[in-house]
Order: structure tokens, then sequence, then C-alpha cells
């Protein structure tokens, strides 16, 4: 737990873009929302990997996403079914049910339709959120919070020791 | 660009998903030997277990070696051994998540084999054991003590006696009571008295006659009720005795009744041997249908039960899956298919008399869909005791309310030895050798089974009763058996899988009876009239009493009859002698009233 901190930190202290980071904690919240083992993952996998997005924040983001799939599921189930059974989409369901690719992202399934409406729906609004949000963190709170006491006293920690190593491991 | 792309993450991209499928790969094969065994176990009630699973993606295919599959009622037992099964999988199907096989190829089929470990995955209920003997209703060929036969039974004659008896002492009793209530002597004397008061009067000039008048009428009209009165009761005393002479009629015809009861409990009727193939092999059938209906059972739910939804004219179709995977909806496919379908399935069956081969098409859990049934065909020649066998038939459940299984089983030169046909330890029967040709028709249409089987046996040779036997009967029965080189059966059942009867007819019926029945006949003829001897002799007594009570009766009647006369005699001299009525002249030529 201690290391999965002193990762954020690291994450958000370092240098690396904003974007970058809210793009990894983006990608994971579709591959941590919905269902892992989807064709769709996979997809997200090759772009985490060939696009510069922060790997950290990714992996981060995917175990945290995860535990709150479990939560959200009911919801997930009431969206996805709601959307299978829009009158209107029926006529696109049932032409993408004839494709074999489709079937296999299990599409159809309401907990895998509703999570990834749900995640797909929050990317943009996320990304921009927590590009913001990173930025303002730098600007302000960074900062102020090297300044407290505080954060003396924590930069004395065995945390901070932790986290020393984990930068002198990234340098090496 | 280049500062968003990492054209070094594509390869670490094939890495990563290189890893992945290799360990799929190499550990796919135990998933799906697991898979297979935890649904097999599920489904059979019994341990499914398998040796190895290969799963080849290129092209599909999937290859199980020694599967066993435990008998759930003998854990220590395979009911079906299958040294290999191969498959081609439809991979593009596969994707789809439908597992289409075009051809499957099941060798070595092995029935009831032994398992070296129990394969009991629940507590196994015990089973009701056969019982080692049992005992044939044969007629008896010892005439019984009649003497001691009525000292026991409780005749119906002698019931029907003590009744009527107890009934005509109650109506005498009755009767004589209200003898007594009814109109008598000291009446009768009361009315003569008026009568002679009324000579009197009419001498007493036109006032008196006048006066007389009234009292005549009202004496005439106090007899005349009288008499009906007495009239009245005699008609409901023959009534009664009539009814009572019905039923001392009817206790002539009972010791009759009596004797049949009698020589049917005591076995002296030769009905016992009307049905003896019945009683030979009705039992044996049965428990054959029985584990039939316990297989078919099992397979049943495969049949109708697991129907994939697949998308309905009406509209898409949401199936409920387990509890936390959310919900399948499922839309009309183009070119619609079972979720699972074995199109072709070769099957060769190494049986203990021979090789039987077959090939059973369209093994789906979902007809409906597919819009064919089930079919197989099964056969085998110049097997060891047999000449040919062949089983055919088809699973129809395409419309799962109109659903009709039917099957056909043929052998021809089945060698039979050693068959038991009698446990029963006084008459003992087997069939040593001999050759059958056999074909059995059964078919379930919904709920309702009916199965036709015939047998022609030739060559027999039977064995039948016990050395130095002194009963007749199994004697006769035995040497009529032993005589027996051919024989034709039929056998039948009606009804459904759980309540089914079965009739067993065949030439042994009409052997036995000709053998026996005339023996039989005799014995229960002279039973028969030994007890209408003893039975006429033990109520001869009884009724002639009743006889005499009957007789009580008349006295009553005549009674009763002797009062009408005496009572008409007084309404008679009344109107006639007494009155001087055809003289008198009343004023303006009235008349008198009588």
């Amino acid at each position: 737990m201690i290391k999965l901190f002193a990762k954020l930190l690291r994450v958000l202290n370092s240098e690396t873009d904003p974007g970058q980071i809210s793009l990894g904690l983006c990608f994971s919240m579709i591959a941590g929302l919905t269902p892992l083992l989807s064709l769709h993952n996979l997809v997200v996998l090759l772009l985490v990997c060939i696009l510069r997005v922060n790997f950290a924040a990714f992996l981060l983001g995917l175990g945290v996403f995860t535990g709150i799939a479990y939560v959200l599921d009911p919801l997930f189930h009431l969206l996805g079914l709601a959307v299978l059974t829009i009158p209107a989409l029926e006529g696109l369901w049932t032409f993408l049910y004839q494709s074999v690719w489709w079937r296999l992202e299990y599409f159809n399934n309401s907990i895998v339709m509703g999570s990834l409406v749900f995640s797909v729906g929050l990317f943009i609004p996320i990304l921009l959120l927590s590009n913001l949000l990173i930025r303002r963190y730098r600007q302000h709170v960074l900062a102020w919070v090297q300044k407290t006491k505080i954060m003396q006293m924590f930069k004395a920690s065995k945390l901070y020791a932790t986290y020393q190593t984990l930068s002198a491991w990234r340098d090496a | 660009m280049g500062k968003w792309i990492r054209w070094w993450g594509l390869g670490a991209f094939v890495v990563v998903v290189a890893i992945v499928g290799g360990v799929w790969i190499f550990f796919v094969d135990g998933w799906v030997k697991s898979l297979i065994e935890e649904a097999g176990t599920e489904a059979v009630g019994g341990k499914v277990e398998l040796d190895a699973a290969d799963l080849s993606l290129f092209p599909a295919g999937l290859t199980l070696t020694r599967l066993q599959v435990t008998d759930p009622k003998e854990p220590m037992t395979n009911a079906v051994e299958i040294a290999q099964v191969a498959m081609g999988l439809d991979g593009l199907n596969l994707l789809r998540r439908k597992f289409i096989i075009e051809e499957m190829v099941v060798e070595g089929v092995r029935l009831s084999t032994p398992r070296s470990t129990s394969g009991a995955t629940r507590k196994v209920p015990a089973q009701e054991k056969e019982l080692g003997m049992f005992s044939i209703d044969l007629p008896s060929l010892e005439v019984p003590d009649v003497k001691k036969i009525l000292e026991q039974e409780d005749l119906e004659t002698i019931r029907l006696i003590e009744t009527l008896k107890a009934d005509i002492k109650g109506e005498k009793e009755t009767w004589e009571s209200r003898l007594k209530d009814l109109p008598g002597k000291s009446q009768l004397a009361k009315y003569k008295e008026r009568v002679k008061n009324l000579k009197n009067v009419k001498k007493g000039g036109l006032e008196g006659v006048l006066g007389g008048v009234g009292e005549v009428q009202s004496l005439k009209q106090d007899i005349e009720q009288e008499i009906e009165s007495l009239k009245g009761a005699k008609k409901e005393l023959e009534d009664k005795v009539t009814l009572l002479r019905t039923r001392l009629d009817q206790i002539k015809t009972a010791p009759q009744r009596d004797i049949q009861h009698l020589k049917a409990k005591y076995n002296l009727s030769p009905q016992g041997l009307a049905n003896m193939s019945q009683t030979l092999l009705g039992g044996e059938i049965g428990s054959w249908v029985r584990q039939g209906a316990e297989w078919y059972e099992r397979v049943k739910p495969f049949l109708e039960g697991v129907q994939a939804p697949g998308g309905r004219e009406e509209g898409p179709e949401v199936q409920q899956p387990l509890r936390g995977k959310g919900v399948d909806v499922h839309f009309k496919e183009a070119h619609r298919l079972p979720d699972f379908l074995i199109r072709n399935t070769k099957v060769s069956v190494n049986l203990k008399l021979g090789d039987l081969a077959g090939t059973v098409y369209n093994i789906t859990t979902d007809q409906p869909t597919l819009g064919k049934p089930t079919t197989f065909k099964f056969s085998g020649d110049q097997l060891k005791g047999v000449k040919s066998v062949s089983l055919e038939g088809a699973l129809n459940h395409v419309v799962p309310a109109e659903s009709k299984d039917e099957m056909t089983v043929q052998a021809k030169g089945y060698e039979l030895t050693n068959l038991v046909l009698s446990k029963d330890a006084k008459w003992p029967v087997a069939l040593t050798s001999g050759l059958g040709d056999m074909k059995l028709n059964a078919e379930l249409k919904g709920q309702a089974l009916t199965a036709h089987g015939g047998a022609q046996l030739s060559g027999l040779h039977l064995s039948a009763g016990q050395e130095g036997d002194a009963n007749p009967l199994t004697k006769a029965l035995s040497s009529a058996v032993r005589d027996i080189a051919q024989l034709a059966f039929q056998a039948d059942v009606k009804g459904t899988l759980e309540h089914h009867d079965v009739t067993v007819s065949s030439d042994l019926d009409r052997i036995l009876q000709s053998a026996a029945g005339k023996m039989v006949n005799e014995l229960a003829a002279k039973f028969g009239a030994e007890l209408q001897s003893a039975i006429s002799a033990k109520i001869a007594e009884p009724m002639k009493q009743l006889k005499a009570n009957m007789a009580g009766f008349d006295g009553i009647a005549g009674d009763l009859t002797e009062r009408v006369t005496q009572h008409n005699e007084v309404l008679k001299s009344l109107l006639e002698k007494s009155l001087p009525t055809k003289d008198l002249k009343l004023p303006g030529g009235l008349k008198l009233p009588f």
C-alpha cells in the first residue's frame, strides 16, 4: 500500500506530461471497469503499449477501477440491458450479432455492454478533468505541500525513503 | 506525432500477447479436461473421468482419451468406458460460442467395466435387493379337510340364515303386538250390541225411524273403517312375508357362492395356470423397462431442457445466466444453429458378444433450432451367441410439446443359455439352451409409453421341477415344460415411464393349461361336491327352523282374514236383516240413503 501511494506521488510529482498520466488513467478505467478478458481490452492494451501512456498510472488505475467495478456491476447490468433492448438499436445489434468478432467481444452481455458504454462515455470527461487536476496540483498543492511541516516530516520518514529508492531504480 | 507514439511498444504488445497465448495453449488441455469432468459428473451423478484431452487449433479439433463414466448406482463400475473420442471442431462457430462438430468418432465403447476406485459423488441409496426365491401361485393338488374348513370359515350361507332368522323373529313379535291393537273380538261384540239396540229404536214410529237412520249410517261407517284397517294390515303382512320368502330363496343359492369362494381360496382353480408367462417373465421385463426409463430420464434434460435462445421473430430474447454475470441478450441469427451440435457420430461398441458399429446423427441440446431429431442406428453381425443384432430409433423433440421417441431392437439367432425362468422352490424352471429371434418396438409419445415385443424361441431345452417330486401337478407341469421345443412370446408395456403395466402372453399358458388343467378341474369338482354335501348338512336344520318360523306368519294372516270376515258378517246383518227399510214409506216419496 505504501509502495502504491509512493508510486502515485512519484507519478504526480514527476516531470511526466499530465496528458500521458490522464490517458493512462482513462485506459485503465476501460480495462478495469469492463470484464478484463474481453476482446476490446486487447485493443486497449495495444493502445497503452504504442501510445506514450504512463504505464504506472495505467497499472495503478487498473487496480483501483477493477475494485470499483465490483460495486458498480448492478449499475452496469441495468445500463447494458437498457442499451441492448432499445428498439431503435435492435437492427444494429442484430447486424453485429452476425459477426464472429463482435460475438467474441460478447457485446450482447449486459455487464460487458453497460461497463463499456459507461467507461467510454466517461473517457473524454475524465481525461480532461484529470488533466486539469494534475496541472492544478502541480501548480498549487505540490509547491505548498513541499513547504509544510508534515511534508518535512514525511521526507524524513520510511515512506519517503522508499520513494527515493524507487527514484534511484528508475534513474539507474 | 513522435511525442505520442512509441514503436517499441508494438513489440512489447506482441510479446505480451504471445506470452498470454503460450500460457493458454499450455494450460488449455487441462482446462478442457477438468471442464468435461466437472460438467459430466454433474450431469451423470457419478464421477466422469478423462485420462487426457488434446485440443488442437489448426485444424480445430479435440481428442479425448479414456473417458470413464461411473454408474451412479454402482460406484465401482463404469456404466460406459470409451477408449478414444476424436472430433473436428468448426473453429469459426467456436468463436461465436457454438460447439459445432461435423463428425465425431467414438472408438472402443465398453459397458459395465470395473473401476479401480469408487466413482461415487454422493451417497448411493440402498437398492431393493432381488428376492432370491419367489413363490409361484400354482394350483394346489391336496383336497383340504372340508370339516375343518367349515369350522374355520365364515360362510355366507350361515350368515344369511342367521340374519333371516333374527328378522323373522322380529317381524313375528311386531305382528303379534300389532294384532292386539287391531279390531278383534271385543270390538266385534260391541258392534253386535249396537246393531241389537238399533232394532229396538226402529219400533218408535217415524221419529224413531229417522233417528235410527242416522245411527245406522254412523255404525256402517265405523264397521267399514275397521274392515279397511284389517285389510290394510293383512296386505302389509303379505308383502313382508313375500320379502322374507325371497330372502329364503336366495339362501338356497348361497352355498354355491361359498363353494366357488373356497375353491379359489384353497387354490383349487385352474386359473393360476392361465397366465404363467406373466408370472415367469412379467417381473423381469418390468425391471428392464425401469432401467431403460432411468437412463432416459438422465438424457431427457439434454434433449429438451437446454434450448439455446436464438433471437426469435418477435424480438431479442433475454436469457438469465448465473448471478453476477449479467444477462445475455440474444438476437435473431441469419443462419441459426444450436449452441451444441454433433452432426455425425460414428461409434464402435465392444461388447462381450462382439463388436457393434453404429452412427448417431444430430446430437444436440436444441432440436427446435436445428429442426431435426436425433437418430441412431447400430448393428452387428456374426457375433458371439447372436447371429445379428440391430438397434435403431429417433429422439424427436423438434416440437417439445409433441415429443416422440421411438426405438426398434431386433436380434436374430440369439443363443439362450442357462436362463432361470422360475426360482420357485417347489417348481424351479430353467431354460438350458435354445435359439431366439426377437423384435421390440418402443414408443414414448409425450408421457405415453407403449412397447410391443415378440420372440420366437426354437430348439429349446428346458429343465423343470425337482428330482423325486411327488406332487402330481408339478410333475405334470414339469413333464409338459420339458417337452417344449419351441415357444412364442408376446410382451406389451403400456402406461408412463413411472407407472406402466407389463402384460406377457405365450404358448406356455396353453401348454400348461392342457397339461394340468384337467387334473385341477377334477380335483376342484371333487372338492366342490364335498363342500356342497357338507354345507347342505350344516344348513339343513337351520333351514328347517326357518321354514317353520315362516309358517308362523300363516297363523297371523289367518287371524286377520277371520276378523275381516266377522266384521263383514256384522255389516251384512246390519244392512240386510236388522232394518226393515224396504217397506218404509217416507213422506213426499223420500228414500233412505242406504
